[in-house]
Order: structure tokens, then sequence, then C-alpha cells
């Protein structure tokens, strides 16, 4: 199979990344000075990535407003055009096709943004036109993301946490969105092809640290947040996930709603997402294992790696519904069991002194 | 990629170095550029009798896991406890600091079935 190359390829190429395949594109997976330093820079300061693999799926004209609200699960009144918001495309059984996050754009448009290995599900489902290789999306994150913007579109900058605007850059007009992956506060910039490596450059001469899908992964875990294919898919609803707030249960219909409806009526999900802080720093893994105290097997890690913040395991995974935070449970690594504990999420703001368990 | 022409290497990216007798051990700069951040290294005790081409330990990265394997059979007399709190020495420094454990041979002879410098270069090339 070829790899799809986004429009920053030789600008990766050029500073030494690692490479990866990755939902058919070939990607950076980290930069020379490695996946924890770019870590932490998104924490304490700000990372530029490229999520050019991820889909756009432009959905327009009159009717655009009603095909989106009858196919995806939330509710598109809740917010307006230039606003942005986070939203699955369920089956008919209440799993988790996708999730999406919708830039609506302005009245009659809007640009439906799938994971990069959903677009063309997506697309099947919704309509539209993939325009993934008409742009670049580049997203700066962390505490000094907006500064870094600013020093290039101080209009940009201004863009709030999802709302959804646009700016002039060399030129050209390009979008943005204030979302990210990290957990951080950050904006996403769409750029066509004669900006692409411009903007990339500005923003790491303004002080954004390039970052690989590693550092994206390793974010986007400490900070709680589910990946399609692992803490979501056509197998898990999101009332499982703690996603119920990503359900329009206002609107009479969208695909999968009966049987959620159903699972609510029955009293709720049998299992939930939970996190959970491994003692040490050894670093869960998807399949691991989730046991109880005294030694039965009540569930599964989904995505565990090493948390850079606070030096030890963490990990996703779905535990029975009755499964409490600050239950004393234990993960079967590779070297044996090792205690774990439930906790809330984001791992990243827990103190990593009252962390222990 | 930074190859040691004093060193004895494997075809699974350890390197050995005989030290009086001893044999020290570790995973050369390919490897450690190849599994990335490590954040997790688990190492036999002192005492613990290994085998030629058997497991040794495991190196974790923030993508993935590896197995680290004997060069030679012995038994382990020292072990790099530095990397307990500190595995990202192994990144930093793979032939220094970032060495794993110290083997006194069995059969010190089994040195000489390993790669030389050149040979161990041309096998990741």
């Amino acid at each position: 199979m070829i790899l799809r190359r986004t429009l920053l390829f030789d600008e990766h190429v050029r500073s030494a990344a690692k490479l990866v395949d990755f939902g058919g594109f070939e990607m950076p997976l980290s930069y020379p000075e490695g996946t924890i330093a770019e870590h932490l820079a998104c924490r304490r300061a700000a990372a530029v990535f490229d999520v050019s693999h991820l889909g756009t799926v432009r959905v327009e004209g009159e009717d655009a407003f009603d095909r989106l609200q009858a196919m995806l699960s939330n509710d598109l009144r809740k917010i307006g055009p230039g606003r942005a918001q986070y939203t699955h495309l369920l089956n008919d059984e209440g799993g988790v096709l996708d999730d999406i996050i919708v830039w609506w754009v302005s009245p009659g448009r809007f640009d439906v943004m799938p994971n990069a290995s959903n677009t063309e599900r997506v697309l099947e489902r919704l309509g539209g036109t993939d325009v993934t290789d008409t742009r670049a999306v580049l997203a700066v994150q962390g505490p000094t993301a907006r500064e870094v913007v600013a020093r290039i579109s101080p209009e940009a900058a201004a863009v709030k946490r999802f709302h959804v605007g646009t700016f002039r850059f060399e030129g050209a007009d390009c979008l943005v969105a204030g979302t990210g992956y990290t957990g951080e506060d950050g904006l996403e910039c769409a750029v066509g092809p004669k900006g692409a490596v411009g903007l990339w450059r500005a923003l790491v001469d303004a002080g954004a640290k390039p970052a690989g899908l590693g550092a994206r992964d390793t974010l986007r875990l400490e900070a709680g947040l589910p990946l399609h294919g692992h803490e979501l898919g056509p197998g898990i609803n999101p009332l499982e996930a703690g996603l119920g707030w990503v359900v329009g249960w206002d609107k009479d219909h969208f695909a999968g709603r009966d049987a959620l409806a159903a699972i609510r009526a029955g009293g709720g999900p049998s299992r939930h997402l939970v996190g959970l802080l491994t003692d040490g720093r050894r670093p869960p893994r998807e399949g691991d294992r989730v046991l109880e105290a005294d030694g039965d097997e009540i569930g599964a890690v989904t995505s565990g790696n090493f948390s850079p913040v606070l030096g030890r395991g963490i990990a996703l995974g779905f535990v029975p519904a009755s499964t409490r935070e600050g239950a004393p449970l234990r993960v079967e690594l590779r070297g044996g069991a090792v205690p774990a504990r439930v906790v809330r999420p984001p791992f990243f703001r827990l103190d990593p002194d009252g962390a222990d368990t | 990629m930074d190859v040691p022409e004093e060193l004895r290497y494997t075809s699974d990216h350890e390197w050995a170095r005989t030290e009086e007798g001893r044999i020290r051990i570790g995973i050369t700069d390919f490897a450690q550029d190849a599994l990335g951040d490590v954040v997790f290294v688990e190492l036999p005790a002192a005492g613990t009798a290994v085998e030629k081409g058997g497991p040794l330990g495991e190196v974790e990265s923030t993508k993935s896991v590896s197995q680290i394997y004997a060069p030679v059979g012995g038994t382990v007399v020292e072990v790099n406890g530095d990397l307990a709190e500190a595995p990202e020495k192994l990144n930093e420094e793979p032939y220094g600091s970032g060495w794993l454990v110290v083997i006194d041979p069995s059969d010190a002879s089994e040195l000489d079935g390993l790669l030389d410098a050149a040979a161990y270069r041309a096998s990741t090339e």
C-alpha cells in the first residue's frame, strides 16, 4: 500500500523525524529530541503537531444542518455558526463508528473532522466532499500556545475554546478552531498548500516545539481522552465511555438513539471506562488484565503508558460500572500484577505526591 | 550511528565488553534510537544464572517492549541499579552509564562467536 503524505512531509524529513504509518499516512512519530521532551514542551510551553491526517469532510448546502443533525449523536442546536462541537457517529447498536469534531464554519458549511482511518466511513454516511488533501492542519497546543500564535496572527490567537474563526496568512485564507487533543489550551489551524510550510516554520520560529504522534498519544492518554480503536469503537457505546454529554437526548432521532435509550432505561451500561494509576514506572499496555484486589479479573486495559508528568504508569480501561473511584485494583503487567487505583483523569492534574496507591 | 570498534555485538543489538575476564553488557546506539525514549528497564538480580541467547531482561519505551538476550552465558555479578530511576541513561549513553549488567562468563570463548563492529554495522544497514 502506498502511504499518503501530508503537505508538511518534506518538512518532517528535513527535521530528521522518525516516520511511521498511521491511518494510511506516513507521519512523524517523533523528532530527534524524543517523545518525552516533546510531551513536556506541550505541558510547560507549546508544541506544534501536524494533524493533517485527520479527515476533513465538507458538508454544505441548505440541508447540511439537517443531514448532520439526523446522523450525529450530539445536538448542533447547542452551538451555532463559528463554533465547534465534539460528537459521535453511532451504529444502530449505539456503538461508536467514529468520534468527530465538527467545525461549523458558516451557516451552510460544516467541516467534519473524522479520524484518519474512518474518513471513508464517515463520508459514506454523511455525504459531502472529502477535502483532506487540500489542506494541512497544524495543532498548536500548550499553556503558551496562544502567545505563539499571536506572534503570527493576533486574530487567530483570539479564537476561544471550541470557537471557529478565520485569519490571513501570506495572503491566503485560513481556518482556526480552539480545539485540540492534549488536555491543554490551544488552536488548530487549517491552511492550504501555499501557506502550509510557511505557517509550520513560523510557528516553530515563534517558539512551538515540533511534536509527533508519540507525544500526541502520551498527551491524550495523560489527559484521559479516548482514542478510537481503543476506548471507542463499534462495540463500545458513548455511555460506557463516560461520554453521555455527546448524546443529544433532546433530538427525536439520530443513528443509535433507540439502542442508547434502551440501555439508559435498563439502568445504564454494565461497564464503564476509568483511569488507573499503577505503582512504579512500568507502562501498562493495551490488553493487560485488570484484577480485583483478591485476584478476580474484572476488566482490561484499553490504553496504557508511562506518564511523563507523574513519572509512573497510567492506563484507561473498562471495569464493572459498580467500580468506584479510589478502588484498589491490580493490573497484570508483564512482570506480574502491580497495585492500581481507580482515579478520575486528567492524570496530569493529579497531585504526584498524593498519588501513591 | 555510534558503533565502537573495541566492542563485540549480537544481531539482537546487544554489545559486550571484556573487562578483566568479565563481560559488561548493554544495548547499542542503534537499538536505543529504534526504541525511542526508554521509561522502564527490568534486569535480573545479581547471582542469576543466564544462558547464551537466553532472556536477560526487558526494555520498555513509550512505544514498545523489547527483550534483551544474553550475549554469553554465565552468572550476573553486577546490575546497573541507576536505571531503575533513570532509564533515560540508555538513550543518553548506551555504551557508558546506560550499561545493563556484568556477567562472569562460564565459557569466555562464546565471545568469539559475536559480531565485530564492522559486521554489526553492516547488519544494521
